[in-house]
């Protein structure tokens, strides 16, 4: 690593003394951008005036640019919420605060446009926003922040996944990529979650946006609705995140710094039972001293908490400890970060250089999870002469850690009896200290490995030609090339007499007990090509016309080999020679597309704008002759405050509207045909069985089809003071490739075909606001509300529901997530108490839940408990109403403050955590288990139930044997006990940052400015929700069965500590 | 400069020149998997996968028969509780699917042998879906063309079982196949059509037999199918070619490495170590290892293990047995378990010398299979309560051995349920969630959730299958 660290180092020095010797004669000249009320601000771009040439100011708002010794030369300097300021080369700009007719914003193939011009919504984020939050992975440095867009961190884990939508689901194939494209300065960047193994899948897998450093990224566009995506034809129903990063700064060269140190720890626990110890009724305790027994209790039991109370246990086992840990509390640590960023920014007008270089560790709250990140970036602008420049890029990250499956450690937490110490995990001989047979998740954590290490490049290459002041051609061709390393290890037995041997990580159905290595290489290389040429025409002072055509190809290759072995001789030797099961595997995948595309944009009088484009996919992923489609798009936007006479306090309004249509390859290559494989991974006896494959494929698929119609509208009012922007959508998505899952006697698992049709519509709406403005002291507000409405229209002939996954509970209390017609997706399905319903009637699927339970009657065993109802109803749904985020920011001078709410009403999650701990006597309301009641509800026939019931286990007081328990037979088995409301309302980031004042380094000569920062993330959070923080997910960024929460990896509270310094 | 702009010109001229080019785009065949594959490799993996249903479905019927149990107490399975057996399901009807292309192929290919074996493995397969479930789908499963297959009765697919095995047995004995079974792609019986035509008059004695309770019974038919089985253990139907090990052996090393699994039940060790018969069976040293202590403990079932699992206080399959070494054959139908039908078909139709012959020479077998010595051999087979003589031996004899000679088989619980599970000693485990012996298993999860308007219910589990009512 070391040694690649100096290679880069060397290539960046090498580049800047090449890039300087490329420095023409010019004068460089230098100045500062400020607004109105004297404050710095970073980042505007410096052009010359009738030239494509430019530079950004750095982050202290310095321009430094080379200009030719020209008379009458003049600049155009321009950034985000300003408007375009013309100065002489070397003066300073003040700019003018961003009225809505000039704002500028990054749009489809990088062109920047204003804003006002666009039909459809869009919304941009700049780089003092993204990093506000202090959040790694760029997407959740999202959360709150955008409307529209629904962002879930599946979980607290360095480096874990996060998971972005936006406007809804759109695929019914569970396993559709329903997350937006990812496009990196005009190319396309993969941010898939490599899940390839069941290991991975729970061991919170990094999307691979998280290899871009947030201090990289200049500003990040959201482009959400059909027209603004439609020139990136497939991948892009599902909107497209623009990213650009810093572009080069010209002028003597600049050195920033930047420092992070975070702490942090999980931010909610379960509420545990701390009266009940260790044990069950059918098992005792005899004290080997005094020969005391006590039934029901034993420190050896299995059963981590159905004992007696700890004051029966301590009277008879004085080890006893006076109280229980708490044990979830007890197997997490605090978690830290720390992260070093240096950029340094150089060049001369032909010749500009920006990079950074950046280290990342982070160690995670769940014992031995961490992660390390290093970035690297390097991006030149050679202007070769007047008419033809080359900006080349190139990003280069390492990254990866030890990840832990935080399914298995909560579940064997869980196991674990709070009756012991769960940190005391090992012997003095290494092997681990047990009570009895529960594996301790620490232990767990420490042996039980898996490491993942990334080496990711993402190359582009930019050509930019004007022939004439009229046409531009534009290519480019980007690479982003990933080799993902995984390794899992798990030693075997040590052979030490009496030793317990953790049986976690076993491979090839054998036992992890005896030992596992295995090793898996994943390369995935996306190939883009991108040629647009651009004819500008101006034919009166009106009428403005903008054409463009252009050619894309994408070419994706994906490989995949893995090589496991199990049982190892020699127990701690990690090596696969030394496993004596062995088997590997190979996939490759291929992907390709040709694409052609036009674009056409009409203005009038600069308050009418008419934009319509076209695009022709050919796939490979599709049967010839159903792989070529085509499809259009037309926008309007009418500013028609520059049009209409308005009240003077009316500042700018504006009206648009779209219709789109974007065709959508297969969402994976080879579905059109049923393949064979062998079922055992590798040969028997010297002979490969055939099997036949669980799904069937199509040879008729055909491209899928989204149609976007979106109106909206922008007012904003006192000079800009107050702003309102809304958006209503209808998206209907039709010909959805699903994967139906059928009856496994059918002889396949699941079928794919071409059958689903699914509607989202929905608003969008975001409020900005400065109740406050004086000279020193400023209070800015805004508020974004979405509220998506999302209905499964067809799901196919044969089937009126998909299952998008399910996740176990105890006796039939399993969940299942399903797609059904007629409802939203994300349906959460499962056992309930039954209702008795008398004379109303029961449509079979929801849950009657004002209803009263009915009560067993009769003799049985069961008499007095309430009764299930086995059939899986609609219990809930993982799809919020509204989704929001209140931002305020404060501003007093050098301090500013800002505090962002968040959000998310009227969903639910399964919380198998809690399934587990009603099974296993840990939740705190099982404390009532030595009390006899009577259930409310009424008998079979209607009659009120008066059979009293003991909730504890064994003999109850009225002689009757209620066995394993009210908890066990009845209600770890109903899911309407685990699918809760998943509503919340949380702080999500507050930060405090001082700008100290320029005149106190001044002196030095060398720091230009100073920023001193701390960031708090998740400091408070209110949400009904029993088990930890309900944003986690127990599935991958990558799964659209976003309902399960339960065993996740927690999220955690943080605080950040930040300096910033500009040389 | 020249060259730079001569350069994007070129990458302009591929771009637009690719575009044309149909065969950048032909790539949409794995390269990785076929579509259509070698006959001899549908034998291999439905041979390998048939056998292993055997341990799949006896995982869990072995509970019911209380062969084994549960180190832990109040187990599902155990206590008669409703378990999921959706991977169950899917095995045996991925494999009837694998079966049903063989067939298919077979018929294209014109190969008689093929197509016998695939009759006879389907009728194996569904032979043992039907002993759990009763009612499934049949007639419509396996093309992949009905998603959501109707369900057949277990009485018309009990029909259709001894149908396939008659025609397999035609097919087999025809000897102008196009293709021969691939020697070593038949797991089962390496390529020999007489050893698959007795294996499959022993699958049609066996299905004959479970009439038992029925007017239809006919020990003629199950007497008559017998004699064209087995003649010798070496004829037996068991898989010896494994992709690791033998899968009771990995559930012993499991077991071993402190997965624990496999435990022997208390209601099997009183049935061998002399409890109830009053003389040691010498078998039990090859089913299972002593303790400690020993001696041999089982566990009862539902109340879970004594202590921490950690030390040998009870008892549990390891590799060093019989039935669960590495390389222990795993058994779909064999000799001894052909005398004991002859023994009850012969004793029912009162043909009591038969019947005698045959159950003394099944527990002969069965004994010289495992290992027993000639010497605990004669101890054991001369002991009173066996050597029980022609006029006195009953059902209940035969019955009360046949559970001995069928450990671990899932047939074993058929033949429970025939006899009512009146096993001398046997109850109910403890925290018995049903009031009687269980009966029949839950349709699983995935067919309730998946073809839902097909499945008939949520029947008790004391619900009697139809070969199981008179």
């Amino acid at each position: 690593m070391k040694k690649m660290l100096r290679l880069i180092l060397a290539g960046w020095l090498l580049f800047l003394t090449f890039s300087t010797l490329l420095a023409q004669n010019r004068n460089t000249v230098k100045g500062k951008v400020t607004n109105e009320r004297g404050e710095v601000v970073p980042y505007a771009s410096v052009t010359i005036k009738g030239s494509q040439g430019g530079v950004s100011a750095d982050e202290g708002g310095i321009y430094t640019i080379d200009v030719p010794n020209r008379p009458g030369l003049r600049l155009i300097v321009s950034a985000i919420g300003y408007e375009d300021l013309e100065i002489a080369p070397g003066a300073d700009a003040v700019l003018m605060p961003g009225s809505a007719i000039s704002e500028v914003v990054v749009t489809a193939f990088g062109v920047k446009q204003k804003k006002k011009a666009l039909g459809y919504a869009t919304q941009e984020l700049n780089n003092k926003e993204l990093l506000e939050s202090r959040q790694l992975n760029v997407v959740n440095a999202l959360q709150g922040r955008v409307a529209g867009v629904q962002v879930n961190s599946t979980g607290g884990g360095p480096g874990q996944g996060a998971r972005i939508l936006i406007r809804g689901v759109k695929g019914l194939d569970p396993s559709a990529n329903n997350q937006p494209l990812f496009v990196i300065d005009g190319i396309i960047m993969d941010n898939g979650t490599f899940t390839e193994n069941a290991a991975a899948s729970l061991r919170g897998m990094s999307n691979r946006a998280a290899d871009i450093n947030p201090d990289d990224i200049e500003s990040l566009s959201i482009l959400r609705g059909g027209a603004a995506t439609a020139l990136y034809g497939i991948g892009a129903a599902n909107g497209v995140v623009l990213i650009t990063t810093k572009s080069a700064k010209a002028g003597k060269m600049r050195v920033g710094f930047s420092s992070t140190f975070g702490i942090e720890e999980v931010n909610k626990f379960p509420e545990v039972q701390s009266t009940f110890t260790q044990g069950y009724y059918t098992e005792s305790f005899t004290n080997p001293t005094t020969g005391q027994t006590l039934q029901g209790y034993n420190p050896a039991s299995f059963w981590p908490a159905w004992g007696t109370t700890v004051d029966e246990a301590r009277a008879v086992d004085p080890t006893h400890p006076d109280k229980l840990y708490h044990h979830y509390k007890q197997a997490y640590n605090s978690g830290n970060q720390t992260r070093n960023t240096i950029t340094l920014n150089g060049g001369t007008e032909s010749a500009l250089l920006s990079s950074s270089l950046s280290y990342n560790h982070h160690n995670g709250v769940l014992p031995n999870t961490n992660f390390t990140s290093i970035n690297a970036r390097l991006g030149a602008q050679f202007r070769l002469n007047n008419k033809l420049r080359f900006n080349p890029t190139i990003l280069y990250t390492n990254s990866g850690g030890t990840r832990y499956n935080a399914d298995r450690f909560g579940e064997s937490t869980s196991y674990w009896s709070p009756r012991w110490n769960v940190k005391d995990f090992q012997n003095p001989d290494g092997t681990m200290k047990v009570y009895g047979t529960n594996n301790n998740p620490i232990y767990g954590a420490h042996y039980n490995l898996f490491k993942d290490n990334v080496d990711r490049i993402i190359a582009n290459a930019n050509f930019v030609y004007d022939p004439t002041n009229w046409l531009n051609i534009n290519y480019r061709f980007g690479m982003d090339n990933t080799n993902d390393t995984r390794r899992t290890t798990k030693p075997g037995p040590r052979g030490i007499a009496g030793e317990f041997v953790l049986s976690d990580g076993g491979l090839l159905g054998v036992s992890g007990a005896l030992g596992s290595v295995g090793e898996y290489r994943i390369n995935n290389r996306v190939l883009n090509s991108n040629l647009i040429i651009t004819a500008t025409k101006q034919w009166s002072n009106k009428f403005n016309t903008v054409f463009r055509v252009g050619n894309e190809i994408r070419d994706r290759k994906y490989s995949y080999l893995a090589a496991e072995g199990a049982e190892l001789d020699i127990p701690d030797l990690l090596s696969l020679n030394n496993a004596k099961v062995r088997s590997n595997n190979q996939r490759l995948e291929e992907e390709r597309s040709v694409s052609f595309y036009g674009d056409a944009t009409f203005s009038w009088d600069n308050f009418l704008f008419l934009n319509a484009t076209i695009r022709n996919d050919q796939v490979s992923n599709l049967p010839v002759g159903n792989n070529s489609f085509f499809y259009p798009s037309v926008s309007l936007s009418y500013v028609f405050s520059q049009h209409l006479k308005l009240p003077d306090w009316v500042t700018f309004g504006k009206f648009r509207a779209s219709f789109s249509q974007i065709g959508i390859g297969a969402p994976s290559p080879y579905l059109t045909n049923t393949y064979y494989s062998n079922p055992f991974g590798q040969p028997i006896g010297g002979v490969i069985p055939w099997s036949r494959n669980n799904e069937r494929g199509d040879p008729n698929l055909k491209p899928e089809f989204t149609q976007n119609r979106e109106i909206g509208g922008e007012l904003r009012f006192f000079n800009n003071r107050l702003g309102v922007d809304a958006t209503y959508y209808q998206i209907n998505s039709k010909d959805l490739i699903v994967p139906i899952l059928v009856s496994t006697a059918s002889g396949f698992n699941s079928v794919r075909t071409n059958a689903g049709e699914i509607q989202n519509r929905g608003w969008e709406i975001s409020m900005n606001g400065a109740p406050i403005e004086t000279k020193d002291f400023r209070w800015d507000i805004g508020i974004n509300l979405t509220h998506n409405k999302n209905e499964v229209l067809k799901v196919s002939a044969q089937s009126n529901e998909i299952v998008v996954g399910s996740q176990f509970g105890y006796i039939g209390a399993t969940v299942t997530q399903k797609y059904v017609v007629g409802m939203p997706v994300g349906g959460l399905y499962g056992t309930s108490y039954a209702r008795f319903y008398g004379d109303k009637a029961d449509d079979g699927v929801t849950l009657g839940r004002d209803l009263p339970w009915i009560i067993q009657g009769g003799t049985g065993a069961q008499r007095g408990y309430p009764q299930r109802d086995t059939r899986q109803r609609l219990l809930g749904n993982s799809q919020p109403r509204w989704i929001g985020g209140i931002n305020n920011s404060f501003r007093y001078k050098n301090l500013s403050l800002g505090i962002l709410f968040d959000f998310r009403t009227d969903y639910q999650k399964y919380n198998q955590l809690g399934n587990f701990m009603s099974a296993f006597g840990i939740a705190d309301y099982t404390e009532n288990r030595r009390e006899t009641i009577t259930f409310p509800g009424v008998l079979a026939n209607g009659t009120a139930n008066t059979q009293a019931v003991f909730l504890g286990q064994g003999l109850g007081p009225d002689g009757r044997n209620y066995g394993d328990g009210y908890y066990r037979i009845i209600h770890r088995s109903l899911s309407e006990n685990f699918v809760e409301d998943a509503d919340w309302f949380r702080l999500r980031t507050l930060n405090l940052s001082y700008a100290m004042p320029g005149k106190w380094f001044s002196k030095t000569k060398l720091i230009r400015d100073m920023t001193i920062s701390v960031t708090g993330n998740n400091l408070w959070l209110s949400t009904p929700y029993s088990g930890y923080d309900p944003e986690t997910s127990a599935t991958p960024a990558s799964s659209n069965a976003d309902g399960f929460a339960g065993f996740s990896y927690p999220a955690v509270r943080s605080v950040f500590f930040n300096l910033n310094v500009n040389f | 400069m020249k060259k730079i702009i001569l350069n994007i010109s070129v990458l302009g001229m591929l771009a637009i020149s690719l575009t044309g080019c149909e065969k950048y785009l032909d790539i949409n065949q794995d390269p990785n998997r076929p579509t259509a594959p070698p006959i001899n490799g549908l034998l291999a993996a439905t041979t390998q996968q048939t056998a292993l249903n055997f341990q799949r479905t006896g995982n869990t019927s072995s509970y019911y028969t209380q062969y084994l149990a549960s180190p832990n107490a109040s187990s599902p399975t155990d206590v008669y509780d409703r378990i999921d057996l959706s991977g169950s399901w899917q095995s045996l009807y991925d494999n009837l699917a694998d079966v049903y292309d063989l067939e298919k192929m077979a018929v294209e290919q014109r190969s008689s042998e093929h197509l016998g074996v695939a009759k006879i493995l389907r009728a194996i397969n569904m032979s043992m879906v039907i002993a759990m479930f009763g009612d499934v789908p049949y007639e419509e499963a396996f093309a992949g063309v009905i998603y959501t297959p109707a369900y057949n009765t277990e009485e018309e697919i009990h029909g259709i079982c001894i149908t396939l095995l008659d025609e397999g047995i035609a097919e087999l004995r025809k000897t102008t196949s196009s293709i021969r079974l691939g020697t070593t792609q038949d797991f089962i019986h390496g390529g020999n059509r007489t050893a698959w035509i007795r294996t499959a008059f022993a699958i049609k004695a066996r299905l004959l037999n479970r009439l038992s309770k029925k007017s239809s019974y006919s020990a003629v038919a199950v007497l008559s199918a017998v004699d064209s089985a087995y003649t010798s253990n070496l004829q037996d139907a068991s898989l010896r070619t494994f992709a690791v090990r033998n899968p009771w052996a990995a559930v012993a090393r499991n077991n071993a490495a402190l997965v624990l699994d496999g435990w022997i039940s208390d209601n099997l060790v009183k049935a061998m170590n002399g409890t109830r018969t009053g003389v040691f069976d010498p078998r039990l040293r090859r089913f299972t290892d002593t303790t400690r202590f020993g001696d041999f403990r089982g566990t009862p079932n539902g109340r879970g293990r004594i202590g921490t699992g950690t030390t040998r206080d009870e008892c549990y399959l390891t590799i060093n047995n019989y039935y669960s070494a590495d390389n222990a054959p795993l058994f779909i139908a064999t000799f001894e378990e052909m005398k004991m039908i002859e023994a009850e078909a012969a004793l029912r139709a009162n043909n009591r010398t038969r019947a005698y012959t045959a159950y003394i020479n099944g527990i002969t077998a069965h004994m010289t299979k495992v290992g027993v010595s000639a010497a605990d051999r004669n101890t054991y087979l001369t002991n009173a309560s066996i050597a029980v003589g022609e006029t006195n031996l009953s059902l209940a004899t035969i019955f009360r051995e046949k559970y001995i000679v069928m450990f671990l088989h899932p047939e074993a619980w058929v033949d429970a349920r025939r006899f009512d599970f009146n096993y001398p000693g046997f109850t109910l485990p403890v925290g018995a969630l049903l009031t009687e012996a269980i009966r029949r298993v839950d349709w699983p999860d995935s067919e309730r959730q998946r073809n839902a308007a097909n499945v008939p219910g949520l029947p008790p589990l004391t619900q009697r299958l139809w070969f199981d009512r008179p």
